[in-house]
């Protein structure tokens, strides 16, 4: 309605000059080069000008945040799924595993040599339990010694006492090499060597 | 072996056997705490008081450097172990491997052979299983390992001895008249904690230098004789020697001629007193 408007009112205008317009078609025509060009006298009415009205002036920015917020609650969905667990390669029988070529052909036990192993194994089971009770009981006396001994120590000497109770902190980390099967060689030199390490490391 | 013994100590830790003593004693506890603000003024009229002289010994345990022997039924228990798991696995790529070139070489060997028909291997076909095998058999000859067993075990003063016990060093040392072995002991200093004075024992030892890493402040054991009615007075009865755990650490040097013994559990009735020696078996673990 409003173009309809500007549009009249261009008419009226034009028509009451359109002498001085030298590239003009000429006649009662409308000196109009198309609806972009209007005359310098017209109002400034261009087609943006004519066009829907900038109401959005208010509703603009809440719509954008709208829109913004709508996508952030999205990313909050798409965040709380729980991160992928690390397979614990351990508990993971491979493939390899599973091939049927690889199964041994188990030999079958005559009976005297079934019989050798039951009583084998419940001889060991046996030697076991008395080599336990022996070492339960050797460390039962050590600890009754110390006892023994801090209570002498005590009726001794109150200050030593306390000085014995107190904890060392220079003992923890305790390291020490377990036997092997044969002793250590003197001066001997390992060969140099480079390795690759390709554990797979995970990350979450 | 060790595992369910050293679950039973590890777990707990290691004051909770330290505490019992103080519950045991009933009366003495009491005392005790009621003069525990005059501890200083205490022990000194303790000590005055008190007619045991006080020693501080160390007990220095190389522990094992080899694997001991087998027992023959820890042997046949390994052996039918060792075949059970065999029996129970499944073949190895290196095995499946073997199998392989077999069965090719009795392909090879049969009448019609094509050898069209194999596929295309190159270099692989010259290098087969049991020959990298055998390469690898030769190489471990080359390698020479340290023996386990030396002709050092009778000697008594060599620390390399009996790699597959441990062992405990005895000094010998003058007390009272006549020269006696026993663990290396030392007279407390006032001024010094026990476990300084074990620290000093070892380290006054003539012509010895052990390094040692001594377990804990609290002493293992106690010994506690009374001298012989002509020396005893009214100040000095007797003594008691306590006695600290220590662990050799560190390779010796090997030339070590001093009065002392490295010597196994077994071997310890005959250098020590009875009395002292069943004081001192108590402690010493032959684990």
């Amino acid at each position: 309605m409003s173009l309809a408007l500007s549009r009249t009112l261009c008419r009226i205008f034009s028509r009451q000059t359109t002498a001085p317009s030298s590239f003009g078609i000429g006649g009662d025509f409308p000196v109009r080069q198309g609806p972009w060009f209007a005359s310098v006298l017209t109002l400034k009415t261009s087609a943006p000008l004519r066009a829907e009205p900038k109401k959005k002036k208010k509703v603009d920015p809440r719509r954008e945040q709208m829109v913004r917020e709508r996508l952030r609650k999205k990313l909050k969905k798409l965040e709380k799924v729980p991160p992928e667990l690390i397979p614990i390669e351990d508990f993971v029988t491979s493939a390899k595993c599973m091939d049927d070529t690889r199964v041994r052909s188990a030999p079958q036990l005559s009976f005297e040599e079934s019989e050798r192993r039951a009583l084998l194994l419940k001889e060991w089971s046996r030697y076991k339990q008395t080599q336990h009770r022996a070492e339960m009981e050797a460390v039962r006396v050590a600890v009754e010694t110390q006892r023994e001994a801090l209570e002498e120590l005590r009726l001794e000497s109150e200050e030593l006492y306390q000085a014995a109770l107190m904890p060392d902190p220079l003992l923890f980390p305790f390291n020490r090499q377990g036997p092997s099967y044969t002793p250590p060689k003197d001066q001997y030199e390992p060969p140099e060597g480079k390795y690759n390490n390709i554990t797979k490391i995970y990350t979450q | 072996m060790a595992a369910p013994c050293s679950r039973m100590i590890v777990g707990r830790p290691w004051w909770h056997f330290i505490i019992p003593t103080v519950s045991k004693t009933g009366p003495n506890q009491i005392w005790f705490r009621k003069l525990s603000n005059a501890v200083q003024t205490r022990s000194q009229s303790d000590r005055v008081a008190s007619p045991w002289t006080l020693h501080g010994a160390v007990c220095l345990q190389r522990l094992p450097v080899i694997s001991q022997e087998r027992n023959p039924i820890e042997g046949q228990f390994a052996e039918l172990l060792h075949r059970m798991e065999l029996e129970r696995s499944l073949l190895s790529e290196h095995e499946q491997r073997l199998l392989e070139d077999k069965e090719r070489m009795a392909r090879k060997q049969a009448e019609d052979y094509d050898s069209d028909e194999e596929a295309e291997y190159g270099d692989q076909e010259t290098i087969t299983a049991q020959d990298q095998e055998d390469a690898w058999e030769q190489k471990r000859k080359q390698f020479q390992l340290a023996q386990r067993f030396r002709d050092l075990d009778g000697d008594q003063q060599s620390v390399q001895r009996c790699l597959g016990d441990s062992l405990v060093l005895l000094a010998q040392q003058s007390l009272g008249p006549g020269k006696v072995w026993l663990l290396p002991q030392v007279p407390w200093q006032p001024g010094e904690t026990l476990r300084q004075t074990a620290e000093r024992a070892l380290s006054s030892l003539p012509e010895a230098d052990f390094k040692a890493t001594f377990l804990g402040n609290a002493p293992c054991g106690v010994y506690q004789y009374k001298l012989p009615k002509s020396v005893r007075t009214e100040s000095c009865q007797g003594s008691k020697v306590f006695f600290f755990k220590a662990l050799l650490s560190g390779r010796p040097s090997t030339s070590q001629n001093g009065p002392f013994l490295w010597v196994r559990k077994s071997e310890l009735p005959d250098y020590l007193k009875p009395a002292y020696l069943e004081k001192v078996n108590r402690f010493i673990l032959d684990l």
